[in-house]
């Protein structure tokens, strides 16, 4: 066993580090590793959280693995995440650069801007949805403007994920605000350089904002993911996971699964493979651009 | 000149698209029922300040002042408990090297991969024995154990944003380990402190099925539960505008602690670098 | 350090599945014939009208019992059921609960998930129940639960756009089918049915084929009565339905409604889509959003012939009692109160259903409170010959069988031959899973 270095500071023990880590330890093996493993084990059984769990093994992920409902369920997710995510980072970028300007009353722009993600799922958000997306709605008018035929934006299992993706862009909010506190730190000298330089507005963006906001943008993008295979509430106050399945995703499985049918064992089980899937997102994300774990850590 | 006012009208025009639905559920909360679900302007017919009163004084003995109160018991210990062990455990994978660290790290992230709803039923029974539940505990007691690995993440990522300069130079100064944390980095990383706290307060604020699960006494719902209360979709039928008028109850604190807080968004690391 | 990881947890797991069979583990507390001073828990769910009512009843109780302390837990309807299911598998139940009806299969399916009611007999007075109204909260033979009350679907009609149209409410199947040709070109429909969490299109269906054929889709047991040609049939009935403009198409409602219920809707309030089929304790939704007196109940419909048998009705909620209570007499009696006594049977009113207590609803009665669309839906199903709904009937897996298939037929995706199969072997082999 080759002896390792440690790189730490000059002083600096190696058992500092662990030692400033012991809350989330001890926190880790509590809150984490118990309901994880209970999590698992409960997923090796057929149990409706009544009688005792009866082992029966990995009949469960069998029984998944083989089922259509989880594969749709899964293509819904993976399409939704892969339209949703890149979306949002690109609206909260743009939405955080406009919130950066030094104009007066900015403060309330802000505010006003963060306002959908304090609401969350509200009734208000819920109705006015519909009054954008029904078929007499907002939406469908402004479509008949320009002579186009009404879509059918609920009824019609091609667009309904749409209204879905559009509900959570609205919600740009969380993002927006880590890149409003990383815009902060680009210093306003790099930006005038370059106008002296020469450089006109989009080309600075490639050239400084990018670069400096790396790490927040693989933040928002890590995070996001996360989140958007994850989703449930969006689509269980929307469209029910309608119609025909076409906005069910993993989430609303896991919930119907656990709540509704009382099979705890299928819903942790069906977790459990979400949880291996997301690990598999994070670890491409973390590949694709450039890093490994080192330099993360 | 031109520039300015383009910008105005952006900044104009999208606010007003984000901040429609609160204008409307506000008016709405002077509506009736079937002018609420058919009219999308949000103006309402006549304005009856008295169902703001009766949605204060709600049906149980118990006002919405307490449970704000209630909420607040809640909000304030997560808060601080959430911001000093995730910056602590954020610090100790930033900046320190030691044993098994690639493992912690991995298993920080993994955390953060599984649904919320399937750790609920296990916490749940541990509480049980533990003999906890109706109390608060369950609420704020892992936001002392840095439970959200999304902030410890968030925190290690702008952390790794402070030139290590800064810590060699307070180290120079004779600063220890934790001394430079609350010197150096802390300010440099304030800004998204504050926004870890506004996260929390905001999460907590919303958080509805922890509470209903391992709350059972009405005098300790929180906020979340009690707007819960009077709406119940298998009864009779209710004024809408009573729930509406306690959702915008409850939406005043956040908006304000986001008001106040968005501020201090302002300071970056260049505050107070390597002079400070 | 490996090695310790996985010593906790696994003894973090064995925590938990001890937890998980907890609730058989405890003993049943026997009832000792007298009343105790103790403070006993009672659960509810439901709005302001029943919160304020219930409490006040509480407090009247208290006033007449101040040694047996009452504390109240209440909340709406949404989470209800995850918090109850999570406070019975991890043994915190209160000591009463109001539940639902389908929690008696899901939490009780060998009827010890609650107390034997039968046991109580000296507390709880239930000669004012019918016996069949009783067997509803019986569960293998055991009382595990008391109706509170019954409750059933029936057609409610915008009488206003009848009025405007010359028609008049259907009284047979036939009347509706032709009631909606009639409307199209005005471009209204009598009645409306979805594919949401009350399943009205396939309960109308499954109301027509009951009457037709005298077979019940699923017996108390969870056996299936319908077969594989009923199901058809019914799908066939549905699509019938849409056809003939008696009700929108899903695709049409999910487009112009979105998500949410009928008395959310712009086509109802506007009087466009002119009837709804919906339980009588909770018509008052509908009747709140359109103008006062609009509203009117019509008669269930029957075949050519009169019969109108085959619609259905429930326990709209009941009391239980927790199996693992250490006061079972006081709760006992403090369901009595709730159920028979006259004082408290006028404080409640109907915000719980008109009571199926004779001695509650003969106090009503007196008081004056029994009234409107509720009585009227009340009157006529109890005229007619009901079927009881089978507690297997309304489980969310069940529903989502349902609501598929009509999902299916009427976007086209499948012929109602192939999707009634489907159905059919769906049921069969989960009533077969779950009929333990």
């Amino acid at each position: 066993m080759k002896k390792r270095t440690y790189n730490n500071p000059v002083g600096v023990g190696k058992y500092t580090g662990l030692l400033l880590i012991t809350p989330f330890i001890a926190g880790f093996l509590l809150f984490t590793l118990y309901p994880f493993a209970a999590s698992f084990l409960l997923g090796l059984t057929d149990y409706d959280g009544v009688h005792p769990p009866q082992f029966i093994g990995f009949e469960n992920y069998r029984e998944l693995l083989a089922d259509s409902e989880l594969h749709d369920a899964a293509l819904v997710t993976i399409k939704y995440t892969l339209i949703l995510v890149p979306l949002k980072l690109i609206i909260s970028l743009f939405a955080a650069m406009l919130l950066n300007l030094e104009v007066k009353g900015i403060g309330i722009y802000r505010t006003a801007f963060y306002v959908p993600s304090i609401l969350g799922a509200n009734l208000a958000v819920v109705i006015m949805w519909q009054f954008l997306f029904t078929s007499g709605g907002l939406v469908n008018q402004l479509i008949g403007l320009t002579g186009a035929d009404a879509v059918s934006w609920y009824g019609d299992s091609r667009y309904a994920l749409v209204t879905i993706i559009l509900l959570r862009l609205w919600e740009f909010g969380s993002a927006m605000v880590l890149f409003l506190n990383a815009l902060r730190d680009v210093p306003k000298e790099y930006y005038d350089a370059a106008k002296v330089d020469g450089c006109g507005g989009v080309r600075s963006f490639f050239a400084i904002t990018l670069p400096m906001l790396k790490n927040v943008i693989f933040l928002n993008l890590v995070l996001q993911t996360i989140a958007a295979m994850q989703e449930f509430n969006a689509p269980y106050m929307l469209t029910g996971g309608g119609p025909m399945r076409s906005t069910y995703t993993i989430g609303m499985m896991i919930y119907n699964e656990m709540f509704r049918y009382h099979d705890a064992g299928t819903a942790n089980a069906v977790s459990w493979l979400l949880f291996l899937c997301i690990t598999a997102a994070v670890l491409i994300l973390f590949r694709l651009t450039g890093r490994n774990r080192e330099d993360s850590i | 000149m031109k520039k300015k006012i383009t910008a105005y009208l952006l900044l104009t025009a999208i606010a007003l698209v984000m901040i429609y639905p609160l204008l409307w559920l506000i008016g709405a909360s002077f509506k009736s029922n079937d002018e609420i679900f058919s009219s999308v302007w949000f103006m309402p017919k006549h304005f009856d300040f008295s169902v703001y009163r009766s949605a204060w004084e709600t049906v149980t003995p118990y006002s919405m002042g307490h449970y704000f109160l209630n909420t607040f018991c809640i909000i304030i210990p997560k808060t601080v408990f959430a911001v000093l062990s995730s910056v602590l455990v954020a610090y100790g994978f930033a900046r320190f090297d030691f044993p098994m660290k690639r493992m912690w790290f991995s298993l920080l992230m993994g955390s953060m991969f599984m649904p919320a709803i399937v750790t609920v039923m296990p916490l749940y029974l541990l509480w049980s024995r533990l003999g906890v539940l109706d109390t608060y505990i369950p609420l704020t007691l892992p936001s002392l154990f840095a439970a959200e690995g999304m902030f410890v993440f968030m925190l290690i990522q702008f952390m790794k944003g402070v030139p290590k300069e800064f810590d060699e130079a307070a180290r120079l100064d004779g600063c220890g380990a934790l001394k430079t944390l609350f010197y150096v980095l802390v300010p440099c990383i304030r800004p998204v402190i504050v926004s870890i706290s506004v996260f929390t307060f905001l999460w907590t604020m919303n958080d509805f099925l922890t509470p209903l699960i391992n709350i059972s006494s009405v005098e300790k719902y929180p906020l979340s539960l009690a707007l819960r209360l009077s709406s119940d979709s298998t009864g009779n039928g209710y004024e809408q505008c009573k729930i509406i008028a306690m959702s915008v109850i409850g939406l005043i604190p956040s908006a304000a602690v986001f008001a106040a807080a968005q501020k201090k968004f302002i300071s970056g690391i260049t505050a107070g670098g390597l002079t400070g | 350090m490996k090695d310790k990881l996985l010593k906790l947890a696994a003894f973090c797991c064995a925590v938990t599945l001890s937890a998980c069979g907890g609730r058989t583990n405890k003993t049943v507390t026997a009832p000792d014939g007298k009343l105790d001073p103790c403070t006993i828990r009672f659960s509810w769910w439901g709005g302001d009208d029943r919160h304020e009512a219930t409490l006040e009843a509480i407090k009247l109780w208290n006033s007449r019992h101040p040694e047996i302390v009452i504390t109240p837990e209440y909340g709406g309807w949404d989470g209800w059921t995850e918090k109850t299911a999570a406070q019975i598998g991890g043994g915190t139940a209160p000591d009463i609960m109001q539940i639902n009806y389908d929690w008696l299969v899901t939490l009780s399916p060998d009827g010890k998930g609650f107390y034997d009611l039968d046991r109580l007999a000296d507390q709880l007075d239930l000669s004012g129940f019918d016996e069949d109204v009783l067997s509803f909260g019986r569960v293998d033979g055991l009382l595990n639960a008391v109706t509170v009350s019954v409750c059933g679907r029936g057609p409610f009609y915008n009488s206003q756009t009848y009025e405007s149209l010359g028609a008049s409410f259907p009284e047979t199947w036939d009347d509706l089918l032709a009631l909606g040709e009639t409307m199209r070109g005005s471009d209204k429909y009598p009645i409306d049915l979805d594919i949401q969490s009350g399943f009205t299109a396939w309960y109308l269906s499954v109301v027509y084929i009951q009457q037709k054929t005298g077979r019940n889709l699923i017996t108390m047991d969870g056996e299936l009565g319908f077969t594989v040609e009923d199901i058809e049939a019914a799908l066939d009935f549905y699509k019938s339905l849409e056809d003939s403009h008696a009700v929108r198409t899903v695709k049409e409602h999910t487009d112009q409604d979105g998500n949410s219920a009928l008395y959310q809707s712009s086509e109802f309030i506007s009087g466009r889509v002119a009837g709804v089929l919906e339980w009588g304790s909770s018509v008052g939704k509908y009747e709140m959003v359109l103008p006062e007196g609009a509203l009117k109940a019509g008669p269930l419909l029957a075949d050519e012939n009169g019969n109108n048998s085959g619609w259905m009705i429930k326990p709209s909620l009941l009391y239980a009692i927790s199996a693992n209570t250490e006061h079972p007499d006081e709760a006992a009696a403090f369901m009595d109160f709730m159920l028979n006594d006259s004082e408290c049977a006028e404080i409640l009113g109907t915000t719980r259903g008109i009571p199926s207590s004779e001695y509650a609803e003969k106090s009503l009665e007196n008081s004056e409170k029994l009234a409107g669309l509720v009585l009227e839906n009340h009157e006529m199903l109890e005229a007619a010959d009901t079927v009881t709904i089978s507690p297997y009937m309304e489980l969310d897996r069940m529903k989502e069988f349902y609501n598929t298939a009509i999902e299916k037929v009427s976007y086209g995706t499948e012929d109602t031959h192939t999707a009634a199969q489907e159905m059919y072997d769906a049921m069969s082999s989960y009533l077969e899973k779950i009929r333990k």
